[in-house]
């Protein structure tokens, strides 16, 4: 409470003194509602029915900058996280120590691990874990009916009784089981089946029942021609449009030459979460063991190139984002001066004053924010589209939820380091020079 | 017309400004007020910084319910006397009184709360926030009164009932004419029922009838209040009840 207000309850009984200070607390709280509101409706108005083009450019920068550290924050993420080949419902993955999942984007192979498949059936015969699955992942070029080569994503899994989902696709289409593997040889029987995604079917122009040929391979196994035995429209993959397809894992070890080391680029593990880990770490000691979440952004903080990359474009996006809010809302307010000064003349307070100017600052760059969001996801999707049309075959750019806050968030801190200028430029204004002598 | 409310009268009890109020307390005082524009003293004025005196020794009183109209050419000093009354500015020397509280002895915050409280201003270019309803003008001396948007929107709805534009409340300033700005400008002046009304050129940039009107309107507002009106117009000097001259910053006629 104020000296003034003090003095004034001092010598009330009190029920009175309450009542008086009730009474102001009232009249505060409804001073400061109406000079936001006052501060909203001028920012609703300015831009909608007046030519104030300040304003509106605040608005639009932040809405890019915040759509444009969504996609580079999505990309990052999904750099980290693995895209949607790892859209999976395990419980725990084991990955080689510093894998990225660069593939997705250039081509360029990551470390994989060795031994898998004789491991895995190991996992699977701990306590507390109900299956084990080495995944592969391999861009596999398929002829087209016309004879286009079209690259599909093959992920090769170890299916088991009940349906899983690994690469946003169901296992449910594969038979149970990976009979050709046949105790490491490699020599047994082979199911030659496929599980596409809502993509990749219309990629390679399949349906169930549809056969289709791979245009070349690496290893030992004649060009196979596989059955589509499923198409799969109802999991993570038909979200992401990635082209991806399930065949069985040891099928597609011994069509890109990965047979001789049983390698894939992860094995992943259903059952008890703490039971799963532990029979992962005896597996392998020296791999990176993690629940699995399903782009987690806390991947981002584990994955160097991924957190160096979005926390650069963080920075510098936070940086040009307040420089031009500063910049162009110190301009609109010096343009504005009038109406600081009207304020003065009709008793509204400096702190008053002060409120208006830093409102009408952070609440547009906060209206930024939420159009950033907008434009962000629509970017997240054309740059899915376009990486899938041209130069990758998988997901580049993973949304998340989390997205929504972060944008806020950023749009938040550009405005408060924006504001200062524009509050000392409202603060020296003159009302004799503005409202005239 | 009843513009005047008493609910948003305040007792002088509550003010923090050291009033001494009472009946025979003028409304304004002006004694022997002189200002400088450009009067910083010391060594860092340069050439082009010389002040330029705008009041000397001004003095004279305006009474409740008395309309006072200050008369004089362009730099006689008429706008300065006006916002010296209004607390904008403060006097180089002299006293500026507001029903009995100098207004050259308060800080800008004190000045500003006793403008807020007794000083209501009407510009010849009205000022109204062009990005505000006319409704939202009347109502914005009341935020800071610390009101609810309901009772705001009350006062200002009945205030612009008042001065002739109830079908014109969610218009905005531009969408209004010269007449219906300035009646807005009225309407917003008295919306906290302020003892003193002080206008500068109030019909200057009005058309012959819509100043009569506007005019009309400021008379029958300016019943119980001091009312100071600043201007060169003969018709606008013809509604006052006591003229000013001034040249050169000086009261040459005091003419009732």
């Amino acid at each position: 409470m104020s000296d003034e207000n003090r003095e004034s309850v001092a010598g009330l009984n009190d029920e009175n003194r309450e009542s008086v200070i009730d009474t102001r607390g009232k009249k505060r709280r409804h001073r400061w509602r109406g000079v936001i509101g006052v501060s909203i409706a001028r920012l609703w108005h300015r831009p909608t029915r007046t030519n104030s083009s300040r304003i509106r450019m605040v608005i639009a920068v932040v809405a890019l900058t915040s759509a444009l550290l969504l996609c580079i924050s999505s990309i990052a993420l999904a750099v980290a996280d693995g895209g949607a080949m790892q859209a999976d419902d395990a419980d725990v993955q084991i990955a080689p120590e510093g894998s990225g999942s660069l593939s997705a984007v250039d081509g360029v192979e990551g470390p994989r691990l060795g031994e898998t498949n004789e491991r895995a059936a190991d996992i699977r015969s701990e306590d507390g874990v109900e299956h084990a699955s080495p995944v592969l992942v391999e861009p596999t070029k398929f002829e087209s009916p016309e004879g286009d080569p079209q690259t599909i994503l093959l992920v090769g899994v170890v299916p088991d009784d009940t349906s899983r989902t690994v690469a946003g696709l169901s296992t449910a289409g594969l038979e149970p089981g990976d009979p050709h593997y046949d105790g490491g040889s490699y020599a047994g029987s082979t199911e030659r089946q496929l599980v596409l995604s809502p993509t990749a079917a219309d990629r390679l122009e399949a349906s169930e029942g549809d056969e289709r040929t791979v245009s070349s391979g690496r290893g030992d196994m004649d060009v196979p021609s596989l059955s589509v035995s499923a198409v799969d429209d109802s999991g993570a993959a038909g979200e992401s449009d990635a082209p991806v397809a399930l065949v069985h894992l040891s099928e597609l070890q011994t069509f890109a030459g990965s047979s001789d080391g049983q390698l894939a680029d992860r094995i992943l593990v259903w059952g008890e979460p703490a039971a799963a880990e532990s029979a992962a770490d005896e597996a392998y000691p020296g791999a990176a063991v993690e629940s699995t979440g399903g782009g987690d952004p806390s991947a981002l903080f584990d994955d160097g190139l991924a957190f160096a990359t979005s926390a650069i474009a963080l920075l510098i996006g936070v940086t040009i984002c307040a420089s031009f809010v500063a910049t162009t809302m110190g301009m609109a307010v010096d343009q504005d001066r009038r109406t600081i000064a009207v304020l003065q003349t009709v008793g509204i307070s400096l702190s008053g004053r002060l409120l208006v100017v830093a409102t009408t600052t952070i609440v547009a760059t906060l209206c930024g924010g939420v159009i950033g969001i907008g434009l962000g996801m629509l970017g997240i999707l054309a740059i899915n589209a376009v990486a899938g049309a041209t130069v990758a075959s998988g997901t580049v750019a993973m949304a998340h939820p989390i997205f929504v806050p972060y944008a806020l968030a950023v749009a938040l801190v550009a405005g408060l380091i924006a504001v200062p200028y524009p509050l000392v430029i409202a603060a020296k204004t003159s009302v004799l020079t503005e409202v005239g002598r | 017309m009843k513009i005047r409310n008493r609910s948003l009268r305040r007792s002088s009890s509550t003010d923090t400004e050291a009033t001494v109020e009472d009946e025979t307390t003028p409304a304004v005082r002006l004694e022997n007020v002189s200002h400088e524009y450009g009067s910083t003293t010391g060594r860092f004025r340069s050439r082009s910084e010389q002040a330029v005196t705008a009041l000397r020794e001004v003095s004279f009183d305006v009474e409740r319910g008395e309309v006072l109209g200050l008369e004089g050419p362009s730099g006689s000093g008429k706008s300065t006397i006006l916002h010296a009354v209004a607390g904008l500015l403060v006097p180089t020397a002299g006293t500026v009184s507001v029903l009995g509280t100098d207004l050259t002895s308060l800080s800008d915050r004190g000045r500003t709360k006793a403008r807020r409280r007794h000083v209501g201003i009407v510009f010849q270019r009205f000022h109204l926030l062009e990005s505000l309803s006319a409704r939202a003008n009347v109502a914005l001396p009341l935020v800071q009164a610390g009101l609810s948007k309901s009772a705001r929107r009350e006062r200002a709805t009945t205030l612009l009932t008042e001065v002739g534009l109830k079908d014109r409340i969610t218009h905005l300033p531009g969408e209004l004419s010269g007449g219906e700005r300035q009646r807005v400008a009225i309407a917003r002046a008295l919306s906290t029922d302020p003892d003193i009304l002080v206008a500068d050129e109030p019909t200057g940039e009005l058309d012959t009838e819509t100043g009569a009107n506007v005019l009309e309107l400021l008379t029958n507002v300016g019943r119980d209040r001091a009312v100071v009106v600043a201007s060169h117009d003969a018709a606008t000097l013809g509604v006052a009840d006591r003229v000013v001259t001034l040249r050169d910053g000086s009261v040459i006629e005091d003419e009732r």
